[in-house]
């Protein structure tokens, strides 16, 4: 019954593509609205700081530790087996 | 009811291991399993504050102090004891569970304890019950990582000890209580790199990423969930406001997250992830301030139960299919939904979406970093709540549940397995939901409010930015065949080094000296005996008038009387006998 139901989700992308973009733009727009607390630092006296802050610390996990990983760390399954 | 020995939970766990076999036998194992943790979890409800002293040997030791410290451990402690039992009901090997028992049982001890023999002597059963988890893999590579992670646990004990033994020397006081960062020494510090291991803080974390995923698959469920948050409790009892370990935990947040995004093993990404997860306590505990000691206590709770969860979820998988590399899994939604909606809940609460436990829990830490004005921190810890989105909410959900077809079609877990899932799933969800139920239960009183619109703001934003960036990343975040270097080479490779110098260079140099020995030093041995021999037997006895050589001489003439005939010694003897009877008869 659940594998119908994602099967049914997955023949729509689309859709599902449009809730996600739709979601983004929710996200910001939120910020816009909302009442600020006293700040902890100057990050949170920006508007739609944390997005920026998200899209690019995410960019950032993946192509310095994927990079390390590919010029250092990975090794062979067995390497410490040889 | 005070001094009975059944006021403390662990011997339920400990009684429990010692009868299993015995109710192996009368098929009652799987009764034994809910009965055990179901009493121990009643029996923290009727804790008095202080029982359990024993005079032994000089030494005050205190089997129970119970506080509200104390008390949120014991609870998530024992409850998930009853989950994980749930989940591993259908393990037939008894073993496997009186080692489960027995670690739960040193958990507790630890937890309890009121001085630091007390506390030492459950902490090894931790280290020692636990070995045995992996071990129960029965395989190679499981032996192995085994002995790797007892020797580094035996050596973090024996620091632990060392630091235990400088404090009796300074104090003569081996409670276990607060110590303060002006007056910390030797016996402080040793203590804390004790705690610091168990805890796993870089750089004496590889054996954690090491041993968890070549555990068994309840095994890793239980490891999970003990050893590094009883080494929070401890860290938090000990050691609150250290400036050090603010520092070390935001690091340590990082480095989990950042292995966790390149690994292919999901139960390594799970373990790692457990570094990061800890690294958030560990930084709450250096913080210090009585919300972020709160911060420590719920995100240890939450955590449990949510990465208990996905470590359930990552097994049932193993369980299934015997594979657990994201590189050899893909599509598996079209047989295993449950596990996968249960793994996912997991997933979205250890990144803290809004109705889950992280999100109540998590925050708790980050709030504290900003009120105590540590930028530094507060940005580091938020990185790692992106790279916890990105590793275990998104990539490792795709990778096993969708991502690239792999072919296989292994049948849904077993229903105790995904009963133990469904538990973990719901205290996640409710805790969201009614946060007061934790908060209540926290050392200090709560005034925090999770449900602010700037906090889910910021929590929408971070999410949905980081989902963007993984969108747009994903064919290089596809995972391949391969295993990252971490610390652990320094002892793995270290280890086949120093075994290569031992079996060339010290063994030649062995052999060569021994040779010399037998060709030059025995000679030059016995012909000094000789020579020693020759002045005993000249030189000395001459200067003493020889008296040795009579002797000699003497005995020699003893020996020859004595023939070694009995007839001969009973006729001296009747004669002997003559002639005391004649001169008695004569005087």
């Amino acid at each position: 019954m659940m594998a119908q139901v994602i099967e049914w989700l997955r023949e729509r992308t689309k859709i599902l593509k449009g809730f996600f973009f739709a979601f983004l733009v929710f996200a910001v727009v939120f910020d816009f609205l909302i009442e600020r607390p006293e700040p902890h630092f100057w990050g949170d006296e920006i508007i739609g700081f944390w997005s920026i802050y998200g899209f690019f610390g995410c960019l950032t996990l993946i192509v310095v530790f994927k990079g390390l990983s590919h010029v250092w760390l990975q090794k062979e399954e067995d390497y410490y087996d040889r | 009811m005070t001094g009975s020995i059944f006021v403390h939970p662990a011997t339920y766990f400990l009684l429990g291991a010692a009868l299993l076999p015995l109710m192996g036998k009368l098929r009652l194992q799987k009764v034994w399993l809910i009965l055990i943790p179901l009493a121990a979890f009643t029996q923290i409800y009727y804790l008095p504050e202080s029982f359990g002293h024993v005079q032994y040997l000089g030494f005050d030791l205190v089997f129970g102090r119970v506080d509200r410290l104390t008390f949120v451990f014991l609870h998530v402690f024992t409850l998930m004891a009853l989950t994980g039992c749930i989940y591993g009901l259908r393990v037939k090997e008894t073993g496997q569970h009186i080692a489960a028992f027995l670690y739960v049982a040193g958990s507790l001890g630890v937890t309890l304890a009121g001085d630091y023999l007390t506390l030492f002597i459950f902490w090894e059963l931790m280290a020692f019950a636990s070995t045995f988890l992996i071990w129960y893999r029965k395989k190679k590579r499981s032996i192995e990582a085994g002995y790797r992670y007892l020797l580094v646990h035996t050596a973090g004990g024996l620091i632990l000890l060392a630091g235990i033994f400088l404090l009796y020397q300074t104090g003569h006081d081996l409670s276990f209580g607060v110590f303060s960062q002006e007056g910390a020494g030797w016996a402080e510090y040793l203590i804390m790199i004790g705690f610091m291991l168990n805890a796993a803080v870089p750089p004496i974390h590889a054996w954690l990423p090491d041993a968890y995923p070549e555990a068994t698959v309840t095994g890793a469920v239980f490891m999970c969930a003990f050893t590094t948050k009883t080494a929070v409790y401890v860290l938090a009892r000990a050691f609150p406001g250290f400036e050090i370990l603010a520092i070390m935990g935001a690091i340590m947040a990082l480095y989990g997250v950042a292995y966790a995004v390149i690994e292919n093993d999901a139960r390594r990404i799970l373990a790692y992830h457990v570094v990061s997860q800890v690294g958030y306590m560990v930084c709450a505990v250096g913080i210090g301030t009585t919300m972020a000691i709160n911060g420590a206590a719920a995100h240890a709770y939450a955590h449990i139960f949510y990465k208990a969860l996905l470590f359930m979820g990552a097994g049932a998988v193993l369980e299934m299919t015997g594979k657990s590399k994201l590189s050899e899994l893909g599509g598996l939604y079209r047989t295993m939904p449950w596990t996968m909606i249960f793994t996912v809940i997991g997933g979205i609460a250890i990144s803290g979406f809004p109705l889950t436990s992280g999100f109540i829990s998590k925050s708790m830490i980050v709030q504290a970093a900003g009120d105590a004005h540590m930028t530094i921190i507060l940005v580091m810890l938020l990185l790692a709540a992106i790279g916890t989105f990105l590793s275990v909410g998104i990539k490792l959900p795709y990778f096993i549940w969708f991502g690239k077809d792999s072919g296989i079609r292994a049948p849904e877990a077993p229903w105790n397995m995904q009963l133990g899932m469904g538990i973990a799933a719901f205290i996640c969800i409710f805790l969201g939901f009614y946060p007061d139920a934790l908060y209540n239960m926290l050392p200090y009183a709560v005034t925090y409010e999770p449900y602010t619109a700037y906090h889910l703001s910021e929590t929408f934003q971070l999410f949905a930015f980081t989902g963007l960036g993984f969108y747009l990343m994903v064919k290089h975040m596809k995972p391949h065949s391969v295993s990252n270097l971490d610390l652990d080479w320094f002892y793995r490779r270290g280890a086949g080094s120093f075994m290569r110098f031992a079996e060339g260079p010290v063994n030649r140099t062995n052999e060569w000296v021994s040779n010399v020995y037998k060709t030059v030093g025995l000679r030059f041995t016995m012909a000094s005996a000789r020579a020693f021999s020759w002045f005993d037997r000249e030189g000395i006895d001459w200067t003493l008038d020889g008296s040795a050589r009579h002797v000699v001489r003497s005995g020699d003439r003893l020996r020859h009387l004595q023939t070694g005939k009995v007839q001969h010694y009973i006729g001296g003897a009747v004669a002997a006998l003559l002639i005391v009877v004649l001169v008695a008869a004569l005087l």
